[in-house]
Formats: C-alpha cells, sequence, structure tokens
C-alpha cells in the first residue's frame, strides 16, 4: 500500500491540477488553505507542531502553492524550518521568485512562467518534436520515460563490467533509447557527450531509458538479476 | 450613337484584366508606397534628376558633349514625360466615372449624360493637373522644348521632383504642415516688420547724396537682408536715425530667426513619436516572416525570448507602459489595440503573406477571446495559439478559432506527476533541455535530396556524429515509429526525430543532404 501523502498548501486551480495528475502516486492527499472557514486550515504563523502530530512528515511530500508569491516564499521557509528533510515542491510565477524560492530552500520549484514558455515556444518552433515528447513525458502513449539504477550485485554490471556506455547496443538487444546517464552524484551526462563516451558502466549509475512499457519492464528484471557470488 | 460607343469601351475597359492589370501596376510602382518596386522607381528617377543637374552646370562654362545633351533634352525628358502621363492616367479612373454617371442616370430614369460624365472627369484630371506636385512635374518636362532657351532653366524644377521620392523631405514638409498657423503669424510679423523698415529707411536715407539706399527696392532689400540676420553690409544706412532703425530691425530679426528655429525643433520633437511610429510600421511592413503577440504579459515576455533567437517577433499592445516595456526588452512593440480590425489595416500587416503564428497572451480569456475573433473576422486560415487563464473558458476559445490552446495549471500538474513519479529523469530531461548541456531534441525533414542518397534507417551514420535517433514521424499517417530498426524504409515528408548537441545536428543534418556518388 502506498504510504505516501502529500500536502497541498494552497486552493485554487493549479492544486486542482496537480491532484488530478499525482492522485495515483500518494495514498492521502490533503489540501490545506488559509481559510479560516475550512476544516483543514493552516496559518503562516503557525510553528506546524500540529502539522508533524497529525501526519508522519517523512513520508510528506509538501506542495506550496499560494496564490501571493511573498506568503508562498513565507510558507516555504516557514515549512524547511520545521522540517529539514521534507521533499518541498514551490511554485512560482517568475524567475526572481524562483530564485527566492531556491534560496528558501525549496527542493523543486515548479516555474509555471517559464514551463509555459518553454511549451509555446516549441510548439511553434517543433511542433512534431512537441507532440512526441509530450506524449512520452506525460504518459499519453505507450511508450514511457523511466529511471533504472545498475545495483552492486546487478548480473548486467557483472556482464558488461568495463564496457563503455557507447559500446552496448541498447537498441537492438533490448529495444530501448538510453538518453542520459545519471551518476551517484547526481550529475547527468548526455549518453553521446564526450565525458559519458569515455565511461564504463558503474554500479550506482541511473538510465534514463525511453522505450515500451514491456522492454523497459523487461530491461529493469535484466538490470535487476542479481549475479551469483 | 457616340454615346454607346463611349459607354460600350468603358465597360470594355473596366471589366477587361489586362487593362486594369496594367493600371494597378503602373499605380503601384509609381504611388503605392508599400510596393517594392516602388523604391527602384524612386532611385532611377533621382539619379536621372541628378544627371540633369549636373549636366546643366557643367554646360554654364564647359562644352557639354551632344550625346548628353540630346540625353539630357530627349531621353530624361521623355521619360519625365512619360511619368508625367502615366501619373494623370491612374490619378483617377475614367471608366469608372462614365459608368458611374451612367447607371446613375438609369436609377432615376433619365439618358445617358455623357456631357456630365465628362465634366467629371476634366475636374477631377485638372485637379490633378494643378496640384503642387503634378505642376513640379510639368515643368520638369519643359526643357523638353529646348529651343526656348529660358525653359532650359525650367531643369531645376527637376530639383524640385525630389520631393516626390525622398521621404525624408515629405517627413520635413508634414512637419512643417503642423504649425502652419504659427509660421504664418511668423510670416505677417516679418513682413511688417520689413515693409515698416523698409519705408522708414526709405524716408531718412533716401535724399542723403552720400546714402548707399537711394531706390525704395534698395530699402527693402537692406530690410531683408538685416533681419535675416545675413548682413551682406554692402548698403547700410549712414545717418543716426537709419541706424537706430537697423537696431530695431536687428533685433526684431533675432526674435524672427529664433522663434523659427524653436518652432521647426518643436514641431520635430511633438511629431517625433508619430514619425518613429510610421518609420517602424513601415519596417514591419518590410519583415517577410514573424510571429504576431498579442498583449505584453509575463508570459509574452518569456515566449518572445525564445523565438526571437531563430525569427522575427512583433508584438502589439494597447496599454503604452507595457510597450515601452517591451521596447525596453529588446523587442519591436506597436502601441495598437489587438482587439482592433483597425489596427491591422493602419499596420499594413499582410497576415496571410507574413505572419507564421498569432499569440494571444494578454492578461484575461476576455482578451484572448476578442482578439482572436477579431483575427478570424478577416482571416480563417493563420495559425492562432492562445493561452487558457480560466478552464471554464476552453471552449470558448476554441469557439472563436484559436487552434491550440495552453494551459499553464494543467501544465504545472503535468510536470508535478513527472517529477513526483520519475524525478531522477524528470532532472535528466529538463538538464538536456537546458542550455547549459547545448543537447537538444530536432525534427529533421527527409526530402527529396536525402531521399536521393537514403532508402533506409540503416544507412544514416548517426552513432558518428553522437546522435540518438528517437524515432520517424510519418507525417502521413500521422504516427510514431519508436527506435526504428536499420530496414525501417523512410519516405518523403518524415520527420527524424534526434537528439544531440546542437552543433552535430546541424553536421548531421549537411550531411544527409550530402549526395553519396
Amino acid at each position: 500500500m502506498n504510504e505516501k501523502v502529500a500536502l497541498l498548501f494552497g486552493d485554487n486551480e493549479y492544486t486542482q491540477e496537480i491532484v488530478k495528475n499525482i492522485s495515483s502516486e500518494y495514498g492521502e492527499i490533503h489540501i490545506l488553505t488559509l481559510d479560516n472557514s475550512k476544516e483543514n486550515n493552516f496559518d503562516l504563523s503557525d510553528n506546524w507542531d500540529d502539522l508533524s502530530q497529525k501526519y508522519d512528515m517523512s513520508l510528506c511530500n509538501a506542495f506550496c502553492l499560494l496564490d501571493d508569491i511573498a506568503e508562498n516564499i513565507f510558507l516555504t521557509i516557514s515549512l524547511r524550518d520545521s522540517f529539514k528533510d521534507l521533499t518541498i515542491i514551490s511554485l512560482s510565477h517568475d524567475r526572481e521568485s524562483t530564485r527566492k524560492l531556491h534560496l528558501a530552500g525549496a527542493t523543486k520549484v515548479l516555474p509555471s512562467i517559464e514551463t509555459t514558455a518553454n511549451v509555446v515556444a516549441e510548439m511553434l518552433e517543433k511542433p512534431i518534436v512537441t507532440k512526441v515528447m509530450h506524449k512520452i513525458l506525460y504518459e499519453q502513449s505507450d511508450l514511457k520515460i523511466a529511471q533504472v539504477q545498475i545495483d552492486d550485485d546487478s548480473l548486467f554490471l557483472k556482464e558488461n563490467n568495463q564496457k563503455l556506455y557507447t559500446d552496448i547496443e541498447w537498441c537492438k538487444e533490448h529495444g530501448i533509447i538510453v538518453i542520459s546517464v545519471v551518476h551517484e552524484d547526481m550529475s547527468s551526462e548526455f549518453i553521446y557527450s564526450s565525458k559519458a563516451a569515455h565511461h564504463v558502466v558503474q554500479s550506482g549509475d541511473t538510465f534514463v531509458v525511453v522505450g515500451y512499457d514491456k522492454d523497459i519492464q523487461a530491461f529493469e528484471k535484466i538490470i535487476g538479476q542479481k549475479s551469483e557470488k | 450613337m457616340i454615346k454607346s460607343l463611349v459607354l460600350d469601351l468603358a465597360y470594355h475597359l473596366h471589366t477587361s484584366n489586362s487593362y486594369q492589370k496594367t493600371k494597378h501596376f503602373f499605380y503601384n510602382i509609381l504611388e503605392n508606397s508599400d510596393n517594392n518596386y516602388k523604391r527602384y522607381v524612386d532611385l532611377f528617377m533621382i539619379t536621372l534628376i541628378f544627371i540633369s543637374v549636373a549636366i546643366l552646370i557643367r554646360e554654364v562654362k564647359s562644352h557639354v558633349e551632344d550625346s548628353l545633351v540630346f540625353f539630357n533634352n530627349f531621353v530624361i525628358s521623355f521619360i519625365f514625360l512619360m511619368e508625367y502621363i502615366l501619373r494623370l492616367w491612374v490619378s483617377s479612373s475614367v471608366t469608372q466615372t462614365i459608368i458611374d454617371q451612367h447607371e446613375h442616370d438609369l436609377l432615376i430614369g433619365e439618358k445617358f449624360r455623357l456631357s456630365k460624365a465628362l465634366k467629371k472627369i476634366l475636374f477631377t484630371k485638372l485637379k490633378y493637373i494643378f496640384s503642387f506636385k503634378a505642376l513640379i512635374d510639368l515643368f520638369a518636362i519643359l526643357p523638353f522644348f529646348h529651343q526656348l532657351r529660358l525653359l532650359r532653366m525650367f531643369i531645376l524644377f527637376r530639383v524640385f521632383k525630389l520631393f516626390r521620392y525622398a521621404k525624408s523631405i515629405q517627413t520635413f514638409t508634414s512637419v512643417l504642415k503642423a504649425k502652419k498657423f504659427e509660421f504664418l503669424t511668423l510670416s505677417i510679423f516679418a513682413s511688417i516688420v520689413v515693409f515698416v523698415s523698409s519705408v522708414v529707411i526709405y524716408v531718412i536715407e533716401a535724399n542723403n547724396p552720400d546714402a548707399t539706399i537711394s531706390t525704395f527696392f534698395e530699402a527693402v532689400y537692406w530690410s531683408i537682408v538685416t533681419i535675416s540676420t545675413v548682413g551682406y553690409g554692402d548698403i547700410s544706412p549712414l545717418s543716426s536715425e537709419g541706424r537706430v532703425v537697423a537696431m530695431f530691425v536687428i533685433v526684431a530679426g533675432i526674435g524672427v530667426y529664433s522663434f523659427t528655429t524653436s518652432l521647426i525643433v518643436t514641431s520635430f520633437t511633438e511629431k517625433l513619436d508619430e514619425i518613429k511610429d510610421l518609420k517602424l510600421i513601415d519596417d514591419v511592413s518590410k519583415i517577410q516572416s514573424f510571429y504576431l503577440i498579442c498583449g505584453y504579459e509575463n508570459i509574452s515576455r518569456e515566449v518572445a525570448k525564445r523565438l526571437c533567437k531563430n525569427n522575427d517577433v512583433i508584438v502589439l499592445e494597447e496599454d503604452p507602459i507595457k510597450v515601452e516595456s517591451a521596447k525596453k526588452d529588446g523587442f519591436i512593440a506597436l502601441n495598437y489595440d489587438p482587439g482592433s480590425t483597425e489596427s491591422y489595416k493602419r499596420l499594413r500587416i499582410d497576415i496571410q503573406k507574413q505572419v507564421k503564428a498569432i499569440l494571444c497572451l494578454g492578461q484575461s480569456d476576455v482578451e484572448n477571446v476578442y482578439t482572436a475573433l477579431t483575427i478570424r473576422s478577416f482571416n480563417q486560415d493563420i495559425f492562432i495559439l492562445s493561452i487558457l487563464k480560466n478552464s471554464t473558458n476552453r471552449a470558448k476559445l476554441t469557439f472563436a478559432g484559436v487552434n491550440e490552446i495552453v494551459y499553464d495549471k494543467e501544465l504545472i500538474g503535468a510536470v508535478s506527476k513527472e517529477f513526483v513519479g520519475k524525478p531522477v529523469a524528470f532532472e535528466a530531461i529538463h538538464a538536456l533541455h537546458s542550455s547549459h548541456y547545448d543537447v537538444e531534441v530536432e525534427e529533421l525533414l527527409i526530402d527529396e535530396r536525402i531521399l536521393e542518397s537514403y532508402n533506409y534507417v540503416g544507412e544514416f551514420n548517426n552513432k558518428k556524429y553522437r546522435i540518438v535517433l528517437l524515432g520517424i514521424y510519418r507525417q502521413s499517417k500521422e504516427e510514431f515509429v519508436f527506435n526504428p530498426s536499420d530496414e525501417e524504409p523512410i519516405e518523403f515528408g518524415d520527420y527524424l526525430l534526434v537528439i544531440g548537441k546542437a552543433i552535430f545536428i546541424t553536421e548531421f543534418n549537411n550531411y544527409l543532404h550530402t549526395k553519396v556518388s
């Protein structure tokens, strides 16, 4: 059973859309508002004890979605002050507030204007790329994008030990396309970048792959197969 | 008999395609400043004017070759004569006047009155002939009759023809016209000063045998030279009374001179924005292809920044403060209401030919629906994209004719899902998109040139160019072939979706277009 809890601060159109999209990822979703007349309300001057008593904060992700950007930044900084390890996703409307939200301790900032501008520009300049990538990214087709990590004792690692990324026939052997590699330090490399071209397969690497669901599952199975010690 | 002949001829010419086409062509190259060829005709005419004046100057003290004189007197004059006749022709429509008169008479049940139609035609044509520009054109032709030596001086009228061709001179005239009343007052004041001072100086000086002013003409000449602050000094008053008059004239002269200067400067300052706007409209009408952004908000700024890397972007905004802000951001912005048909007419934008797409990025759905409807009222085909502010208005935007709707809340919802579900993949894709890595997802069109050398995916050497071939988008079937095998055939109109460094993608595209012998 999914025990993850999403706490959404602020009730507006963004909240409704986010709830629609993340409902499959969380066991519980709670919307908290600044409106005192509603049951699930909060106050920016809270010290958040109530919140930690009510929810297991280690299982929570917080979404700061207040309309007023100053209040949203204050909310982000308050939550970060009280919960050091909490994943905080905050909404911003411009570059300046994006920077401030990062400084306030947001784990991830969702820049609404930048995201929209990117989509609009790509729709006009690269309509086909946008169409295809949108379907892949937002799972509107059989094609999916996934992240697959190599463990220490993976059979795949043993079989491909000391092999360069570029030497492995990902497409032919597994029916998937590897786009990039994310290292243990979270730095990511495009699969054909000069740096990645000289890298060998290592444990802890995470591959970002695109493929059909069944091919990705099969690939995950191969990666996950434990080698006999 | 004559009436019916004239009427038949008028209807024939009026409905004749070739006649109307020819007339339209000459109208465009002579009178339509939006026409691209007009500037070449203007340049040609300006060159002829300068050649003509240069020959005149040369002729004063030196012998000029007969061929050049012939060229000046006959060839140039003939070209100007042709221009004059053509301008007279296109200035109004004779056939239209005859037809209008016939239809009018028919309507009121009277016989067709040809004489009335001819009177109207004569009146319209004479009105043109006696217009300032047409008179200059006529005088410029007169040197054609070179036997009359005096008429040679009319070559100088050719210089005035420059008014027709040089836009800056037209702008200067229009600026001066705006202050017509002030200039008239000033001229009346200056004339009174000149007249009074001339009379006074003549009365004082004329009887003095040593005086240089002995006639009234010399008195007027002295007054004008003094009031204009030129003061040659060839004629000057000798008596003390005369010198007192001179002092008054000098002071008045300074006043007239500075007032004239300030008038010109003020009228220019007042008209500066208008002049700049007209220049901008002129420049915009010459841009061959651009994106038109209606409304300047934060989202418009970000979209414009992205689009202007490879395209021209024009912003239309009603609020002058926002227009200034757009200009400060480095975009071409025009202070016109995007929701008014009049704006597009005044801007002379050919939506079909010049605009790639229209982006309705105003601050409210009401504004965007209104803009989209305005555009759809005169153009059905142009691609319109609009942002949606409130989900309940989606249907209204579709109804207004918007082709693509972007709802930012929906996008944020989708992005949140991606981030929550696959944070690593999300970050990796985001990183690939960011300019830091210079990695792009690009679409390459399979054209005839590529098909001449390649038939199957396996023949591409994309790995050599460090490029990931994500798949082929078959435009004809609207399907995406992911991870195509080497044997997958390629077809005309397909798109290759590739991921790689921008520079390598360009090289790969060039490689595909290089014919394999």
